[in-house]
């Protein structure tokens, strides 16, 4: 959750997308055309949580998963409707889904924008507000050591890389996956936060950095936006609301739009 | 060397003792130096732990745990009087018991009450492993805020108090867990995050 200085992984951001676009598992080219939209065709968005997993309980006996699941369905019908890509979701119903397999629904569909939704929860009832994460790298020095490992011996990796072979390899290379687009990452969070405070009418907790395990093995831009506090009884009043839900979405998608006009 | 030249001639027995001196000495040099952290933490494990030995006066050592309040999401300091010693695993394993059982004052515990510390093990390389019972993941259904100040109460208050404690690993019932409630990757050794923390 520290706000790392940005070109402190710039460097290893730039090797591992070399990497991954030697190995072809990176849909969108670290120089795409003017306007960040032009080379995406698929976006997938996560609905947070479901299943077994319920995620964050309000008093009232809202339940994360349905309100991020809600949201979700509402973002995916404006983006099919007005912008001109595939939208994918990790699950369209009430079902477990692993960490792991959604980051790999992603980059399966080679993603070129990656949305989690959730609701927030806290023990303090008072906790209350919208904000937006993007990945920190700051908690994994070890990834620091590995990249310039990787950085030091790229040439010689790359010839012996196969990648049906070396699976401990691909592991880490997957394992640091957004480690290329943190950048990309943190303007889109940006801009998804400035309109979620537009319109939600919510507490501005801004954007942050966190060590998200659901962020961490996607290979595209990628957010989480925790919409408001559903353990804040007020907040937990509105996440159910058809209402507040539709705003969320609209937010999220009107965020979305100002990051793919952004020139690159 | 010039006791085994003398031994050469007169006294096998002389070459017997020195020999067992010698296989004494590094009898106790393998205890002591290399095997000492692993063998003691093995013995720890087995018996009841006990704060001190009796008959010696408990030596008391003053940590400081990170709790959260109320009134707005950071993490906020508190110290709190443990047991000292013998070890920084045990001293730790005691700090973060006290972290659980939750503030002396108007502080909130951001780890479930029911949670157990199962085992903390300090490396030579830094990294401390801490076990928690199910129960850290289970009895809470944690937010993304909440996720985070559990994690890094944790990770702060070993860093924060134990200098050979430089990153933290978190496993739930003995195994690794991807993370808590859906949220923090805990996959990885974690750095302490003081950014968290109340001025």
């Amino acid at each position: 959750m520290k706000r790392d200085p940005i070109d402190r992984t710039a460097r290893g951001a730039a090797l591992a997308a070399a990497l991954l676009a030697a190995l072809v598992v990176c849909p969108v080219s670290g120089q795409a055309p003017a306007g960040q939209g032009q080379r995406i065709q698929t976006m997938v968005i996560d609905p947070g949580h479901g299943g077994m997993e319920t995620g964050a309980k309000g008093k009232f006996g809202n339940l994360e998963k349905d309100i991020t699941l809600a949201i979700s369905l509402k973002l995916k019908a404006l983006v099919e409707r007005n912008m001109g890509f595939e939208v994918v979701l990790t699950r369209e119903k009430d079902v477990d889904v692993s960490v792991e397999n959604r980051s790999a629904i992603a980059n399966n569909r080679k993603a070129g924008l990656f949305i989690s939704i959730h609701a927030n929860g806290a023990v303090q009832k008072k906790a209350a507000g919208s904000e937006t994460f993007f990945l920190s790298l700051n908690a994994t020095d070890e990834e620091t050591r590995r990249l310039a490992y990787l950085e030091n011996n790229s040439s010689a990796l790359q010839s012996r890389i196969d990648p049906s072979s070396d699976d401990d390899l691909m592991m880490i290379l997957w394992d640091m996956a957004q480690t290329a687009y943190i950048k990309e990452s943190g303007q889109l969070a940006e801009l998804v936060q400035g309109e979620l405070d537009a319109l939600l009418g919510t507490r501005n907790r801004g954007i942050k950095q966190a060590p998200f395990k659901i962020l961490a093995g996607v290979a595209c831009p990628a957010i989480l936006v925790e919409a408001a506090f559903i353990s804040n009884p007020e907040e937990e009043q509105k996440l159910a609301s058809e209402d507040f839900q539709a705003k969320v979405a609209e937010a999220i998608y009107r965020g979305l739009a100002r990051y793919l006009r952004m020139p690159k | 060397m010039a006791n085994r030249k003398k031994a050469k001639k007169p006294k096998p027995a002389l070459v017997l003792g020195v020999l067992s001196v010698v296989l004494l000495v590094l009898v106790i040099i393998f205890f002591i130096g290399g095997g000492r952290e692993k063998a003691k933490r093995f013995v720890d494990a087995n018996i009841p732990k006990t704060p001190a030995v009796a008959g010696e006066p408990a030596e008391a050592k003053t940590v400081t745990l990170f709790f959260l309040d109320d009134d707005d999401d950071f993490l906020h300091r508190e110290t709190r009087q443990i047991v000292a010693g013998p070890t920084d695993a045990e001293e730790a394993e005691r700090a973060l018991a006290e972290l659980i059982k939750g503030s002396d004052g108007k502080y909130v515990s951001p780890l479930p009450p029911q949670t157990k510390v199962r085992q903390v093990f300090i490396g030579k390389n830094g990294v401390a492993t801490v076990d928690f019972s199910r129960d850290i993941a289970e009895k809470f259904s944690y937010g993304s805020t909440m996720e985070l100040a559990a994690v890094y109460a944790v990770v702060n208050t070993l860093a924060f108090n134990f200098k050979a404690v430089k990153k933290v690993v978190i496993l739930v019932e003995g195994a690794e867990k991807e993370t808590l409630g859906g949220h923090v990757d805990l996959t990885r050794a974690f750095l302490p995050d003081y950014s968290l923390v109340a001025r």
